[in-house]
């Protein structure tokens, strides 16, 4: 009896691969041959067109050993940190809002369209947006705070928010979050609403409160959306690229302190004057295992419980 | 799944719906468009095509008129500027034998004759024509080894766009040789923004203005290198002029940047003045932002550095400032952008192509239609631009423009530019801004400098 | 009583006050559409411009925007329903199935979902042109197939929200494993789908890159590589407001699709689905 039903069980679990068949020819064919390019390319000395040479290690060589990398590496990381903690606190923030069973706070599909909004919106509008509103001195976000200063009699000395490189990156995180919180919360809020509401009914006879059913029914539940979320901002992030881009002049002060990898990469891809397409296939590769080594991390972090 | 039904019902009604409009609106020449209504006939299809790719909408009204005119078929392709080497490039990797036109920006042009982008123009009699075009326009269309690969049917020299009205008040002149003077040299400027602020002005919207006429020495010079005296000089002016609160604070091509040409624009500074008034910044309505400017500076601007195609952006923004303007030479002469059409290497139709570059370039009728019809663009050809010489034009106080932006273009020495100089520029614009800001001091920026052009160009020689 | 009803005023306060905050940049976009270019850069206002025919024409000189959006709906839409499918199907098989091979399939994809996209492009176009796709759509809608950011989603989703108890209970009535995933997976992973449906037809509508290298017929381009074309303008500024115009245009079709859809992604485990 038990024989049968192991080898029926083996039977079903052979579907497996029909089920995988078409995603697994398809990623074939259309994402592993370029890549697997791209990892040739990234050892020779291909400029833009024609054969390179085989240079071996030379360009991860020049990668590892150019405090530029790195630098860019650090603003990114920057940059994604206070983000992160931004996006994914507010987005939290609202899915215990809208999950709550006491307030039963209404009007969820009106508000979830309205905060996917900024996202709808070209980077390329959004960084002439706030580069107007932000404008040093000239900006309508600094005039309000030097009337609200003279409202108290006081002196501001306007800050640069986008033009210095102390405040830039901060600013930058900011209006990121802003950009991406409304996709955060909308998967977020889809795998709350993926719960079963038997739980939710069982704990509320058992007499659980609020915190204790967040605590003890959703978050668990919603860890493997969790770990989704954050290995996908964890890859957007460091893979930060249009708005530091757009916002932020190649010949301006603050420039050194938010050209994240991705815009490093870009100066050898795809910029006209030094492109350097051997090289920029090494900084993609040197990029893909970093983000591989923190994910990681982050995966052995969301499994560790499992 | 429901879902899906719907989904695709819905696709379905949208697709026809907006097939009828796309069958509504043919793509046949129109005889009213305004690029061919001056043309007596439109010449039958004669069976020919060619494929254009191009990053300025200019080419398609190019593209219009030579359809008229000779009855091949064009298909004008438009791509965005900062896609355009990408895309080009894939499509040479692919061997694809379309776009028979390709084009590029002098900065470009570079990195596109080295892989063999351009077919070569020479070959074709190019060299037939050699005199016919400005002098340095077709310099920048030679590769290394001196073949014709390109050739632009505009000149672009940068020139000082100042205000007659307060240049009269200040200097009591108004005459643009005159005012020339005071961009002589950078110690003059300095000099002249001075003399500006005292008399209640600022003399530039952004301390990037005189950007333009700072090409003095080329920045490599045989894979060195070349940090030169006048860089230097440069980049003292530009600290001066911010340090000393002598321009509007305005970054090139921002919103109170634009603003700055039609009038005063109110500026917060860190030592406020208490003037009154009621203008608003960056909000056009009236009102809307009126209580928070209250306080604020006014600064009105005396002049831009722009090349030849600020004319039209002038033109635009300048409201009821038009007619106040002048241009003026700066302190060295200087060039930006333009558009320069040539063939791709692998057209199979490269007579056929030719005989459209000439008819954008080299052709007296058409680069006199272009004058009229762009209002105000220039043109490469010489014997053109002699005929318009004495054109006024009203938003400069009537001055004649084409007489000038020839005799500048004249003065451009094209061999000071070389295919690194938009990166390494960038790079000492922001060796430039710390100094001025103060993060780093002059030895530390300039030491960053050499690191950026070191990372980014390793066969570039650096002497520190 | 009353300490509950100003609770929950004041989050519907912070609720309103954040949504105020995305939603005015978003309506200063669309007023921009009625203003000209130097209107526009010149500043913001809330007020309707005057300049809706004129940047309308402007769009229309460069492009016909109906041909753009007829395009990417000819693109969007299959890539879309074809990702939603299939990712679902594969989630399905890693998440469901023990078969060899299973965690390397995964581990491919978390790996893939790293890797840089942009760089893969040049190879990505050799491969087109070697295949004899370049104008061609497929390059644009058959890899959604294999979406590895929706698959890793999906098959998320579907261990945390599907019951197994469910499966059993189906297969011992004897019903076909397709016949599962079709009448029970897939509606309980609605909500993940729906979500994962509205996520790829934006990025499917706003694919840029892709179709911009591939497509070079002023017919075929879809509106995202139409609109570009705007910028290709001498003097930028002057198509500021036909930018917005078309940006304005390309929104509300994805406006749409987000307002029908979105109202699939609620509870779908109801107290009745789990009968046994």
């Amino acid at each position: 009896m038990k024989l049968q039903k192991s080898s029926k069980l083996t039977a079903y679990n052979r579907w497996g691969y029909a089920f995988v068949a078409p995603f697994v020819i398809v990623f074939a064919i259309f994402s592993v041959y370029p890549v697997l390019r791209t990892l040739y390319l990234s050892f020779t000395d291909l400029k833009i067109l024609g054969k390179g040479n085989w240079i071996w290690f030379d360009n991860y060589k020049r990668v590892i050993t150019d405090k530029f990398f790195w630098r860019a590496l650090g603003n990114t990381l920057r940059i994604w940190g206070v983000n992160i903690v931004l996006q994914l606190g507010l987005a939290f923030l609202l899915v215990i809002i809208f999950s709550d069973v006491k307030y039963k706070m209404r009007g969820l599909p009106v508000f979830r369209i309205l905060y996917y909004l900024p996202n709808l919106i070209a980077a390329t509008s959004i960084a002439f947006l706030f580069n107007t509103l932000l404008d040093w001195r000239y900006g309508t976000f600094n005039i309000l705070i030097n009337s609200i200063y003279k409202l108290f009699g006081a002196t501001y000395n306007p800050i640069d928010w986008i033009g210095s490189g102390s405040t830039a990156p901060y600013t930058l995180a900011v209006i990121q979050s802003w950009m991406w919180f409304g996709n955060s919360f909308l998967m977020l809020m889809a795998s709350v609403q993926g719960i079963n509401r038997e739980y939710f009914e069982a704990a509320a006879i058992d007499g659980a409160n609020r915190w204790t059913t967040f605590g003890k029914i959703t978050l668990p539940l919603i860890r493997p959306i969790m770990m989704y979320v954050a290995i996908t901002s964890l890859i957007g992030g460091l893979q930060m690229f249009d708005l530091p881009f757009l916002m932020v002049s190649q010949s301006g002060a603050a420039y050194r302190d938010v050209q994240t990898v991705m815009m490093y990469l870009y100066r050898f891809g795809f910029t006209t004057g030094s492109t350097q397409t051997g090289y920029a296939s090494a900084v993609a590769y040197m990029l893909f295992l970093i983000i591989l080594s923190v994910s990681i991390v982050q995966y052995k972090f969301f499994n560790k419980e499992r | 799944m429901k879902t899906v039904k719907k989904l695709l019902s819905l696709a379905l009604a949208l697709v026809m719906v907006l097939s009828l409009g796309v069958f509504a609106l043919a793509d046949d020449l129109d005889p009213e468009d305004p690029a061919i209504a001056d043309l007596e006939s439109i010449a039958e299809p004669n069976g020919d095509k060619l494929v254009v790719w191009t990053l300025a909408e200019d080419l398609v009204d190019f593209g219009k008129r030579y359809q008229a005119t000779t009855g091949t078929e064009m298909e004008v392709v438009v791509i965005a500027p900062e896609d355009y080497p990408t895309k080009v490039q894939t499509a040479l990797v692919g061997g694809e034998t379309e776009p028979d036109i390709i084009v590029g920006e002098p900065q470009m042009l570079g990195d596109m004759f080295s892989y063999g982008a351009f077919a070569d123009l020479d070959a074709l009699g190019a060299q037939d024509y050699a005199g016919q075009i400005v002098d340095y326009v077709w310099e920048v269309g030679k590769d290394d080894s001196g073949v014709q690969r390109a050739i632009s049917y505009q000149i672009t020299p940068a020139g000082i766009y100042y205000r007659r009205d307060i240049a009269e008040k200040v200097f009591g002149t108004s005459d643009p040789e005159e005012v020339g003077k005071y961009f002589a040299d950078y110690p003059t400027i300095l000099e002249t923004a001075q003399t500006l602020k005292d008399a209640g002005y600022r003399i530039f919207s952004s301390d990037s203005e005189i950007n333009f006429f700072s090409g003095l020495e080329p920045w490599v010079v045989d894979g060195k290198l070349n940090l030169a005296q006048a860089r230097l000089d440069y980049m003292d002016l530009v600290v001066a002029l911010y340090q000393g609160d002598l321009t509007a604070y305005a970054n090139q091509w921002s919103t109170p940047w634009y603003q700055a040409m039609s009038g005063p624009v109110p500026i917060l500074t860190a030592d406020i003045q208490n003037y009154a008034d009621d203008s608003v910044n960056v909000w056009a309505s009236e009102d809307e932002f009126a209580e928070a400017t209250e306080g604020l500076q006014q600064a009105e601007v005396f002049a831009f550095g722009l090349p030849s195609w600020g004319v039209l952006t002038l033109r635009d923004n300048v409201g009821e400032t038009s007619g106040l303007w002048g241009v003026c030479a700066g302190p060295e002469y200087g060039m930006s952008g333009g558009t320069f059409i040539g063939i791709s290497e692998l057209s199979e139709k490269k007579d056929l192509a030719w005989d459209f570059v000439k008819f954008c370039t080299l052709n007296e009728d058409v680069a006199d239609w272009w004058i009229t019809f762009s209002e105000g663009d220039t043109v490469s050809l010489k014997t053109v631009l002699e005929a318009h010489k004495d054109d006024e034009n009203p938003v400069y106080g009537g001055q004649k423009l084409y007489a000038f932006w020839q005799e500048q273009a004249e003065g451009i020495d094209y061999s000071k530019v070389t295919p690194y100089d938009k990166i390494i520029g960038d790079a000492w614009g922001a060796a430039i801004s710390a100094v001025k800001t103060g993060v780093s001091t002059k030895e530390e920026a300039i030491e960053e400098f050499y690191d950026t052009v070191a990372y980014t160009y390793p066969e570039i020689e650096i002497e520190r | 009583m009353v300490g509950y009803k100003i609770k929950k005023g004041l989050l519907y306060a912070f609720l309103v006050l954040l949504a105020a905050a995305c939603l005015f940049p978003f309506l200063l976009m669309m007023v921009n559409a009625t203003r000209s270019g130097v209107e526009i850069t010149r500043g913001f206002t809330l007020i309707p411009g005057t300049s809706l025919k004129e940047n309308m024409d402007q769009v229309f000189k460069f492009f016909n925007p109906f041909r753009g959006i007829l395009n990417s709906i000819i693109v969007a839409v299959p890539a879309t329903l074809l990702s939603a499918y299939f990712s679902a199907l594969t989630a399905y098989g890693l998440g469901f199935y023990k078969f060899k091979g299973n965690n390397f399939i995964f581990f491919m994809i978390l790996i893939f979902m790293m890797i840089p996209g942009q760089l893969s492009l040049i190879g990505f176009y050799n491969l087109c042109s070697k295949l004899h796709l370049i104008n061609s759509y497929i390059p644009l809608i058959v890899p959604s197939i294999a979406s590895a950011g929706t698959v890793f989603f999906l098959r998320q989703y579907i261990i945390s929200s599907m019951p197994p108890a469910l499966i059993e209970a189906a297969r011992m009535e004897g019903a076909s494993e397709f016949y599962i995933f079709n009448r029970i997976v897939l509606p309980i992973s609605k909500p993940a789908v729906a979500t994962m449906g509205i996520m790829g037809f934006i990025g499917n509508w706003n694919n840029y890159l892709l179709p911009m290298i591939l497509i070079t017929k002023n017919e075929k381009m879809t509106l995202p590589v139409m609109m570009a074309t705007l910028r290709s303008s001498t003097d930028i500024q002057r198509n500021q407001g036909a930018i917005y115009l078309a940006v304005a245009i390309s929104v509300i079709p994805i406006l749409l699709v987000f307002a029908c859809f979105s109202k699939y992604i609620i509870s779908s485990v109801t107290a009745g689905a789990v009968k046994e």
